[in-house]
């Protein structure tokens, strides 16, 4: 595209101008400080966890060849599928929730794409130097050192990415025997695809698409000001302080030649990962990193002007109009927050790791024994759950003079296992008062008695009259 | 597609192509496998021994070629019918 000069420019627009690449000069203070502790969290945690053991297993493992899913003392089925959506669900709102209140909190301090980025930009500084001797380095010529720096980079770069998908399928498989395949050359040819693709995507993200992620591809970034209003938090420039801009010496006094706080030293504008210019107001392509309120911060202490010229504030707060915290959007969203928590919590708490299934043979209603009594066949199917093998007891209730014939006596389940178990019930016709009676099924662990299911089936017999 | 008179840039076709059909894929991948098992379909359908890793890398290139295939069609009918 040729960017045509004096025109205003337009969103759509800029979309389609060449890239340019955007060398986001090093900053430090409060906000950075915080982006660096969410880097250590975040991806400490990231590149940590899979390798705690937990009870003779890997703490925390969606282990996808065996479907089933550990976190810590906890083992999940496909069965409970249920609670994944509902920690979905949770997370989103928890996004809206946030959004509402302070803005893009995500984008600036936990997304991936910006903690990963951070790394990536720490490496390119240690390899290239500062932001002026990378742009120095890209425009002059190609000489040795250019290419030794750059190889430097690319293999260092490759190297944590290779190292990021080797983490991110060992949640997957278990990473120690991951590791062991890993060292002896012996990946299989599947877990050797994901931890290239997730690698190869890590270094592409990271290293080289970076804000245009965030810009063109982050379905997050188009639709959150949906979730904005006048008084969620944003980063905004005291236009009414600042301008006119204009530099000056520090002695000076800006209010006689005329000139806002702003000394236009354009720093704001270095530090921006998206390249943006924070003094021409909102825009979409502010992820809200605050970069720009620690470096103008640093700018003014040194200047001896008062600080935040660049801060967090709410478009109420920069029109005169009292900033409301608690509004209704804020309270819907945290009271769907609360009760989809406490639902889960409450859930997962008398969450009985057995699932008993009744289903009645579909060849035969019934059908009349010798000895003249009513039987009906059924198949159970009895999933446990538990991490442990189990041993049942069942009994069945509901109707006088119960005759249950059951041909697998002892009814044990391996961990994660599913039993058929087919049984026999016969019952006196004098007995049934009804046509379809309602039988109760009741199965508890001989071990642990909290291990204890009921469930309903039905007894159909001749029609009663 | 174009906008305003104005083509956009390839690499912009090829994201708005393959990333929305990436993140439904992946969606679509979580939601089906947690239901079905690889193994018992290939089973079941009679299509021989294959391992669960396989199954869900098979299956999540085969929703994203198709969720590919959609974006690509409505790339395509984005484009303005009436063309001099």
């Amino acid at each position: 595209m040729k960017s045509k000069k004096n025109i205003p420019e337009v969103d759509s627009d800029e979309a389609y101008a060449k890239h340019k690449k955007v060398y986001p000069r090093e900053v430090h203070g409060l906000f950075a400080t915080f982006r660096v502790l969410g880097v250590f969290v975040l991806l400490g945690g990231y590149y940590l966890v899979p390798w705690l053991q937990w009870d003779g297993h890997q703490a925390v493992l969606f282990d996808l060849p065996a479907r089933k899913f550990y976190i810590f003392s906890l083992t999940f089925w496909p069965q409970d599928f249920i609670y994944l959506a509902a920690l979905l669900i949770i997370a989103a709102f928890s996004l809206f929730f946030f959004t509402a209140l302070a803005g893009r909190l995500w984008c600036g301090y936990a997304c991936p794409q910006t903690v990963w980025t951070e790394v990536f930009l720490w490496i390119e500084r240690k390899v290239e130097g500062s932001r002026n001797k990378q742009i120095k380095l890209d425009k002059g010529p190609l000489t040795k050192y250019k290419v030794s720096r750059k190889v430097i980079k690319h293999a260092l770069w490759l190297a944590l990415s290779l190292w990021t998908g080797f983490t991110f399928v060992g949640y997957f498989t278990p990473i120690l025997e991951l590791g062991q395949s890993f060292i002896h050359w012996t990946l299989g040819p599947w877990e050797t695809f994901w931890i290239f693709f997730y690698g190869f995507a890590t270094y592409g993200n990271a290293g080289w698409m970076r804000e245009q992620v965030c810009i063109y591809m982050c379905p997050y970034a188009r639709f959150q000001s949906a979730m904005f209003d006048k008084d969620t938090l944003v980063i905004s420039y005291d236009e009414a302080r600042g301008e006119p801009r204009g530099s000056r010496k520090k002695k000076d006094n800006p209010k006689e030649q005329g000139l806002g706080d702003c000394v236009d030293c354009t720093l704001c504008v270095q530090v921006c990962p998206t390249g943006i210019d924070i003094r021409k107001g909102m825009q979409y392509q502010c992820i809200g990193c605050a970069a720009c309120i620690d470096v103008c911060n640093e700018v003014m202490g040194k200047m001896g002007y008062a600080k935040n010229l660049v801060r967090y504030t709410t478009l109420n707060a920069m029109e005169g109009v009292k900033t409301r915290i608690l509004r209704p959007r804020i309270i819907i969203y945290f009271l769907l927050l609360v009760f989809i928590s406490s639902l889960l919590v409450y859930k997962m708490a008398v969450r009985v790791p057995l699932e008993l299934d009744i289903i009645r043979d579909r060849n035969a209603l019934y059908r009349e024994t010798n000895e003249g009594l009513v039987e009906n066949i059924y198949t159970l199917k009895i999933i446990n759950m538990d991490d442990k093998a189990q041993t049942y007891k069942l009994t069945i209730t509901g109707i006088d003079g119960i005759k249950v014939i059951q041909k697998i006596k002892q009814i044990k389940v391996n961990s994660g296992e599913v039993l058929d178990l087919p049984i026999s019930i016969q019952v006196d016709p004098v007995n049934l008062k009804k046509t379809a009676e309602s039988l109760n099924f009741d199965l508890i662990s001989t071990t642990n008695p909290d291990i204890h299911v009921e469930e309903t089936g039905r007894f159909i017999g001749p029609l009663v009259r | 597609m174009t906008q305003d008179g104005k083509e956009i840039p390839v690499i912009q076709k090829v994201i708005a192509v393959l990333w929305p059909s990436f993140l439904t894929a992946g969606v679509a991948t979580i939601l089906f496998f947690a239901y079905f098992d690889p193994q018992l379909l290939m089973q079941v359908s009679g299509y021989g021994e294959i391992s669960r890793m396989a199954g869900y890398t098979i299956g999540f290139f085969l929703f994203w070629i198709l969720t590919s295939i959609t974006c690509v069609l409505t790339c395509y009918f984005q484009r303005p019918c009436d063309k001099k």
